[in-house]
């Protein structure tokens, strides 16, 4: 297990880049053009997402990373500030954290 | 013959089925009133029918209400948790406090037999539990919009209970329960199968659409019967006043050299010139309109969709903000219709699920299926032989003298 793990173990960049492909898959490119994404993008306030793009979202991490991350799981436990200010630089370093 | 008293919030949509069973309740015999945190125009009320509005008792909140009203503005443009905010914790909760005092003092003055209040319109339960007097809950939209957020997203949860705990306390109730709804009758204005309820609480009932209020809107009907091509009305309702433009530019670039002839209800005043296959006009006598149109494109707004869904129509569903999204889950369920949110709706999308909706005839089978539904939940008969009920069992429960 544990080569498995140091073998797709990945940098914070690779998982924003990751990430970000995730958002286009989900949202559409011609609306990822419009956007400058960021680690300080908002995924409410900046990409627009509502609860069944975060939720597409969050199918594809299941698919790519499997248990290593209980994405939803994660979601479920922050209060409505939390929720309103989530950005893609908080979900990099959850995933981070649960890789190391 | 009993008195009921209508609570109503200060936003149409969750007013206009209870015009429609006051209108019914008021043919039987029975007296009706309705109690507002704003005016309402007497052409909306069935004759016979009184609107309250407490003026004197609200005069100390008019610059707040305006600015909640106001703030109504930024919902199109907040995400999902923070439209719970605006909703629960900068308008409804806001509201029953200001509507307490008002509420009370009339309650005093008129001795309803039987307080019904919208789902939004969190006094009136309060009004009922605090002077000992039955209530009944009116819910125009499919409920549980928010999902289960107890198991789902325990804080959210815990941030809704203690804003309404708050607020009981606030007006001087102290158990630990909830009573900013009936528990004895909550009356549902869609299918328990449109909204997709296996099963439901003894005390929610789904009655379906009701209709029958006033609604003195002129129309050019022979305009109308001009036109050749398929119909397809279009409506963004009462709010959302700053999208329209936006919403409505969409809709002249998709169909203005298409053949189909676009009824919409807005303000013409947004465009200088129209195209010529759009009939436009800024309130329309919708529940009249619909048996002549042929599919609908709507946000989402609850009684368009009864309307449409009554009348065996699709409807392309461009859901913005508010229980839209949960509206638009349920249609894709049944199959009557499309959605594509209104932040992702590209021109060409629009122009083809439009023409996929009145050409593919799947969606209005499906259609028929919801209106049967509906028929069978009763309407306005079965509301007002719930209510009559309702008020007869106060009456020998010793709640009514």
């Amino acid at each position: 297990m544990d080569t498995i793990t140091t073998a797709t173990k990945m940098n914070s960049e690779e998982i924003f880049n990751l990430m970000k492909q995730f958002i286009t898959e989900v949202i559409g490119e011609e609306f990822v053009e419009e956007m400058d994404i960021t680690p300080e993008s908002s995924f409410t306030k900046d990409l627009e997402m509502d609860s069944i793009e975060i939720v597409s979202f969050s199918e594809k991490i299941k698919a790519h990373f499997g248990d290593q991350i209980d994405f939803t799981g994660w979601l479920s436990e922050m209060d409505l500030d939390q929720l309103i200010n989530l950005n893609l630089g908080m979900i990099i370093s959850y995933i981070e954290t649960c890789q190391s | 013959m009993s008195k009921f008293l209508f609570v109503v919030p200060p936003f149409f949509g969750h007013i206009s089925p209870t015009l429609s069973i006051g209108a019914s309740l008021l043919a039987r015999g029975h007296e009706v009133k309705w109690l507002g945190i704003t005016p309402l125009a007497q052409a909306h009320l069935p004759e016979g029918g009184e609107f309250i509005y407490p003026e004197a008792d609200l005069a100390e909140y008019q610059d707040e209400i305006q600015r909640i009203l106001k703030r109504q503005d930024d919902g199109p443009a907040c995400s999902g948790p923070e439209v719970m905010k605006l909703a629960l914790e900068e308008t409804y909760v806001p509201f029953a406090k200001m509507m307490m005092k008002g509420l009370n003092n009339f309650v005093d003055q008129w001795k309803p037999d039987v307080i019904v209040n919208d789902c939004i319109t969190f006094a009136g339960s309060l009004c009922a539990i605090l002077k000992g007097i039955p209530n009944v809950t009116t819910t125009p939209v499919p409920p549980d919009v928010m999902g289960d957020t107890a198991s789902s997203a325990p804080k959210i949860f815990e941030w809704q209970q203690n804003l309404i705990k708050g607020l009981q306390k606030e007006v001087g109730i102290y158990d630990d329960d909830i009573h900013i709804h009936s528990h004895e009758l909550n009356m549902v204005f869609t299918s328990q199968a449109f909204a997709g309820f296996e099963e439901k609480p003894p005390h929610m009932q789904f009655v379906g659409p009701v209709k029958g209020r006033p609604n003195l809107a002129p129309f050019d009907w022979e305009r109308l019967a001009q036109a050749k091509t398929p119909k397809v009305f279009v409506s963004l309702g009462t709010l959302l006043v700053d999208i329209r433009k936006e919403f409505f530019q969409k809709l002249i670039t998709a169909f203005e050299h298409e053949p189909v002839t676009i009824i919409a209800a807005t303000n013409p005043d947004i465009f200088e010139q129209w195209p010529d296959n759009f009939i436009v006009n800024g309130f329309v006598p919708q529940s009249e309109l619909m048996p002549h149109m042929d599919a609908v494109i709507c946000h989402g707004g609850f009684n368009t969709v009864n309307d449409t869904f009554s009348n065996g129509l699709s409807m392309l569903i461009t859901p913005i903000a508010y229980d839209h999204f949960h509206t638009a889950k349920l249609i894709e369920k049944a199959g009557c219709g499309v959605s594509i949110r209104y932040k992702r709706l590209r021109i060409s999308d629009l122009r083809n699920t439009v023409f996929e909706l009145l050409d593919n005839p799947k969606y209005r089978l499906a259609a028929e299926k919801i209106k049967q539904t509906f028929i069978d939940a009763g309407g306005n008969d079965k509301a007002v032989q719930l209510l009559e009920d309702f008020a007869m069992e106060a009456v020998k429960d010793g709640l009514i003298e």
